[in-house]
């Protein structure tokens, strides 16, 4: 089958998935009690009993409160596909709320953040990644593989925060103004608006970069560098135990054998005939990692007070209110990004290894 | 008569000799060994805790809150202090926030952290095991149904999940008057989210094993479905479980630890809880001050005890998995 049609196999599997996403998230918050959401509906000035009463229909009619949950949940799937993804009301406490306003342009105003971090860190690991694994895979049992396997076990044990907290501590002597993303984005976003650069990504380096204001960039991209290491540290032992596994793997085939015994220098064998089919197994350690390195945000952003995705799903949940629509659009978004990221896995796979046909 | 025909004085047990195997092979595992020494370690203070409590000093009972380390001596403005050794082993790690002595206060974390996360990976490889083997063996609609269910837990990070399911189980409680402590309410919460993941282990080998001989011996013999299943599937699975279950164990505590961090003010948990995710989140504010060992020293202990694990969970794996083994 060609890949055209798998990818629009997977892309309507897809679909049902991230319907049971949304109607499980929706059993769950139907399990809280109605008059949490309806009281968001109703304005915290003293009103009289009447107007109370009928703010509160108004709420029940326009969400379908009065009417079965399956009828509720198409209510809310119909706007949803209509782009209209509800709205974040100010907290009862009269405490300052992280966001207020429609859901999905809230999303797509924080997600960039989060989106820059991801990508730097992927980048990072794998330029790390690929010499360091094929040092290590070249040279199975040795010193430098024990240290290797330790290091990337440390990987997967490395709690996010103590990392993010370890990094600040030693990079705070150095370089005081860089160990929060603190004030980031909104001190360099200052910036941005007096120098009058657009922001066609929101994403500040990426910004600054096409504006050509280097130095914008550069000290965009220095608030970045504690929680993109701190972020790419499991995603890094992540490949490099894959790719090691695989150089080992490659290294005992045959091929090899041949290329060695008709005089190619070592060098070239490692290069040309290990390494490459050693990394085409370790994409898919991307699909592996993906999942925590989206919850690993969360916890970088809290600790670098990044206003990103995370601190954004937060404070749905930890506000004087529920956010209901908050909740369900971040989970939502948070399961297509993920499964979206599965799916670019699976076809760049496919797209580099010629022998797998769908 | 048949001679000697009740004798079976020397039969092999072919059970137990591959449990000795599998001990010898992983006594001679350098690592594994060593990450199994500090893990007992940590269990053997865990369990004191529960048999011994006055070994705390704090008498009979379970810690339940880092107050009674402190006595009367509690002040919110207290910063931490730097180790004394002339007060007794309370103060050999110092003091952290609010006057409390760092050493038993991760020492009564440490009972929370080790058996709240036991008890998610216990109970979730439990209701996993079940769900995984009985809807391979009833395979067909069964089997597509409970399937497509553990897609939708992986379709997004665990971590979300978490803390969506700990807001609402939280809030639930609190509306119908249940007052249960917060950390329960977090490893209630994990085991909704964990155990999809020995749903699925479990029916992969499920598939395996049902399409072999014995069973279909077990079968023609009038075995009915749930027997074969209790009697021989269930068996078959354990060992890989036991696996996951060790390499789960730490990322559960991560887990836990993380969600403890986390501001989720709506949970109760309090700087006095005994739970090293809150202890090092309460002591955050110190970490460029002269107090910065109050925060990393107990995710040091933390960190110690994630990797051990995880270094006896490999081995584990690389002994019980026949195509590793060297």
């Amino acid at each position: 089958m060609e890949l055209k049609y798998y990818i629009i196999r997977r892309l309507l599997v897809l679909i049902p998935t991230l319907l049971g996403l949304l109607l499980l998230t929706f059993i769950m918050l139907n399990a809280l009690p109605q008059s949490y959401l309806i009281q968001q509906f109703i304005p915290q000035k003293v009103l009289s009993s009447a107007q109370r009463q009928a703010d509160t229909q108004l709420a029940i009619n326009t969400l379908g409160l009065n009417r079965p949950l399956p009828v509720q949940f198409l209510i809310y799937v119909n706007s949803i596909i209509h782009g209209n993804w509800g709205f974040m009301y100010p907290n009862a406490s009269g405490g300052t709320s992280f966001y207020t306003g429609p859901v999905l342009a809230g999303i797509f105003e924080y997600f960039p953040v989060t989106l820059e971090i991801a990508i730097f860190a992927v980048i990072f690991s794998i330029i790390l990644a690929i010499p360091l694994g094929t040092y290590i895979g070249s040279k199975p049992n040795s010193v430098s593989d024990q240290v290797g396997r330790v290091f990337s076990l440390s990987g997967y044990a490395m709690p996010t925060f103590f990392l993010a907290l370890l990094l600040q501590l030693i990079a705070s002597p150095y370089f005081p103004s860089y160990i929060y993303g603190q004030g980031y984005p909104k001190n360099v976003q200052y910036s941005f608006i007096q120098n009058g650069v657009s922001q066609p990504t929101h994403m500040l380096v990426f910004d600054a970069l096409l504006n050509g204001h280097f130095s914008l960039a550069l000290s965009a991209f220095g608030h970045l560098i504690l929680p993109v290491i701190a972020l790419s540290y499991g995603l890094l032992a992540g490949l490099l135990r894959f790719i090691r596994a695989g150089m080992v793997d490659a290294s005992n085939q045959e091929y090899v054998k041949t290329a060695r015994a008709k005089g190619v220098p070592e060098k070239q064998v490692l290069k040309k005939h290990v390494r490459k089919n050693a990394l085409l197994p370790s994409i898919t350690v991307f699909g592996l990692v993906f999942s925590s390195l989206l919850g690993g945000v969360v916890v970088i952003e809290e600790v670098y007070r990044i206003n990103g995705l995370g601190r954004f799903g937060i404070s749905t949940v930890s506000g004087g209110y529920i956010q209901f629509f908050g909740i369900l659009g971040t989970t939502l978004f948070f399961g297509i990004v993920l499964v979206l990221a599965n799916l670019i896995v699976d076809v760049l796979y496919a797209l580099m290894d010629p022998r797998i046909r769908y | 008569m048949i001679p000697n025909a009740n004798k079976e004085t020397k039969k092999r047990n072919p059970r137990l000799e591959d449990i000795k195997d599998t001990l010898r092979l992983l006594i001679k595992n350098k690592l594994a060994l060593t990450g199994l020494s500090i893990t007992s370690f940590y269990v053997f203070f865990a369990i004191l805790d529960i048999v011994y409590p006055q070994y705390l000093g704090v008498g009979p009972g379970i810690v339940t809150t880092l107050q009674r380390f402190t006595g009367p001596h509690i002040s919110a403005a207290a910063v931490p202090s730097p180790p004394t050794f002339s007060n007794g082993w309370y103060y050999y790690l110092g003091t952290t926030y609010y006057n409390i002595p760092l050493l038993p206060a991760m020492f009564a974390a440490l009972y929370n952290d080790i058996w709240d996360s036991a008890l998610i990976v216990v109970s979730g490889a439990i209701i996993g095991i079940f769900v995984g083997t009985f809807s391979a063996y009833y395979g067909k609609l069964v089997d597509e149904v409970v399937m497509r269910i553990t897609d939708i837990f992986f379709s997004i990070p665990f971590l979300i999940f978490a803390i969506i399911t700990v807001t609402v189980l939280s809030r639930v409680f609190y509306q119908d008057n249940i007052s249960i402590p917060p950390l329960t309410i977090v490893a209630l919460s994990l085991v909704v989210i964990w155990w999809p993941t020995y749903a699925r282990l479990t029916r992969s080998i499920t598939l395996s094993v049902k399409s072999q001989k014995f069973i279909e011996a077990s079968t023609a013999s009038g075995s009915s479905r749930i027997r074969n299943i209790v009697v021989h599937v269930i068996p078959n699975v354990l060992s890989p479980v036991f696996v996951q279950i060790s390499l789960d164990i730490g990322n559960v505590i991560l887990l836990f630890a993380t969600l403890a961090f986390l501001p989720l003010t709506f949970l109760g948990i309090t700087p006095l809880t005994p739970e090293l995710g809150s202890m090092i989140s309460t002591a955050d504010p110190f970490l460029l001050g002269p107090g910065w060992y109050a925060a990393v020293i107990p995710a040091l202990f933390l960190l110690i005890f994630t990797i051990s694990i995880n270094l006896f969970g490999d081995g584990l794996r690389d002994v019980l998995d026949p195509k590793l083994r060297r």
